[in-house]
């Protein structure tokens, strides 16, 4: 019996620009976690960034995000790469730097957005979303990534 | 004294800052220390220092607009503890969250409270609270009660099951509503619970900056179980 890793077929150049890829992807987290400076919204994309979690567990990978005002048949759960995930959701209303209190900028914000990086094997075809008292609750399985084939 | 710092779920500072509100309390004082980040708030056009004490002739009520820095907290507290004394402040009552998995699911959130002797906790017991039997309380609330029996005054904790790092207006709203039933602080929280979502949608940017300071600090010790034989 051997154990054998399942992996996509592809040019070392292609593994090469997936791993650089990556590993810029974690050094802008990592970045982001130490130095937390960009602003917690985006007015060229209208959106207000919702804050989030990623829990690891050994069976699945949980992620949840604090959705307030939002419609929630608007929710949208999208994998962008692998270990990316994105949320978004329409808000009920559009909600106006004004509206919170700050009038020295101008901009308005239709959506809440949030990521969250994932740094294992998931099943998105298999997750399951719930949303409940604000907080937005999605569920993935995790890929088995080894298995045992007989000879 | 009512002590409301940037915390889990920011229990205690929604809680203190619409008690602020409502009792139309006013800035009496500010804290100015090396230790905060050099920063001033703007209200209405005019600069306010981020930790500051609002007041009347009965009640006190203490709110940071920034994260406490967790090396800070020690000094922070003491100088809070030590400043009420000198106000001849009677009961020291801090609120906070407690960090509750699966909060979502939970409708009504409970409400704990700690207090500094046995006496006090009676009362809280007698005024239906329930009581935190065991476990950990970190950070500002943990200094408050530490500092506060050392120069014998009384301090109790109120603490509501909360999200541990989005903010939870609700968890607020009632922890209000149980320090109405050991005080003579009572507010309606309609207003706050109406604006529960505008809160949560405020306070994303200084919940995710206290959430470093609570790790810092490791707030998550709060999840443990204490062994005590």
């Amino acid at each position: 019996m051997w154990m054998s890793e399942k992996r996509e077929k592809s040019s070392s150049f292609d593994e090469m620009e997936k791993y650089l890829e990556e590993i810029g992807a974690l050094a802008e987290e990592v970045m982001a976690s130490a130095f937390p400076e960009g602003p917690s919204w985006n007015t060229k994309t209208c959106c207000l960034h919702a804050l989030s979690n990623v829990f690891i567990t050994p069976r699945e990978v949980i992620v949840t995000a604090d959705l307030p005002n939002i419609e929630p048949e608007t929710v949208k759960v999208e994998a962008i790469n692998e270990n990316l995930i994105e949320i978004t959701a329409k808000m009920k209303k559009k909600v106006r730097f004004e509206d919170l209190g700050i009038c020295h900028r101008q901009g308005e914000f239709s959506f809440l957005r949030c990521q969250g990086r994932v740094h294992v094997a998931i099943d998105t075809e298999k997750m399951e979303i719930s949303h409940e008292g604000g907080i937005l609750e999605v569920r993935f399985p995790r890929k088995k990534i080894h298995k045992i084939e007989d000879v | 004294m009512i002590i409301g710092l940037p915390d889990v779920g920011l229990v205690g500072l929604i809680a203190t800052a619409y008690l602020i509100s409502e009792l139309d309390l006013e800035e009496i004082a500010y804290m100015d220390s090396d230790l905060l980040p050099p920063v001033v708030v703007l209200h209405a056009g005019l600069p306010h220092a981020p930790l500051r004490m609002y007041g009347n002739k009965n009640l006190i009520a203490v709110i940071s607009e920034l994260a406490i820095p967790a090396p800070a907290i020690y000094t922070v507290t003491r100088e809070l503890v030590d400043w009420a004394q000198a106000k001849n402040v009677k009961r020291i009552l801090s609120i906070g969250g407690i960090p509750t998995e699966n909060r979502q699911t939970i409708k009504e959130p409970e409400v704990f409270a700690a207090a500094s002797n046995q006496e006090l906790l009676d009362t809280l017991t007698k005024s239906g609270l329930k009581t935190l039997n065991e476990g950990y309380i970190v950070g500002a609330q943990a200094l408050s009660m530490r500092y506060s029996i050392s120069k014998k005054m009384q301090s109790i904790a109120i603490l509501a099951q909360s999200f541990y790092n989005y903010p939870d207006p609700q968890a607020a709203a009632i922890a209000l509503k149980e320090l109405s039933k050991i005080s003579d602080v009572k507010v309606d929280v309609s207003k706050l619970l109406e604006k529960g979502e505008e809160i949560r949608l405020k306070a994303r940017d200084i919940m995710k900056r206290t959430q470093q300071e609570m790790k810092r600090m490791q707030k998550s010790q709060e999840y443990d179980l204490p062994l005590y034989v």
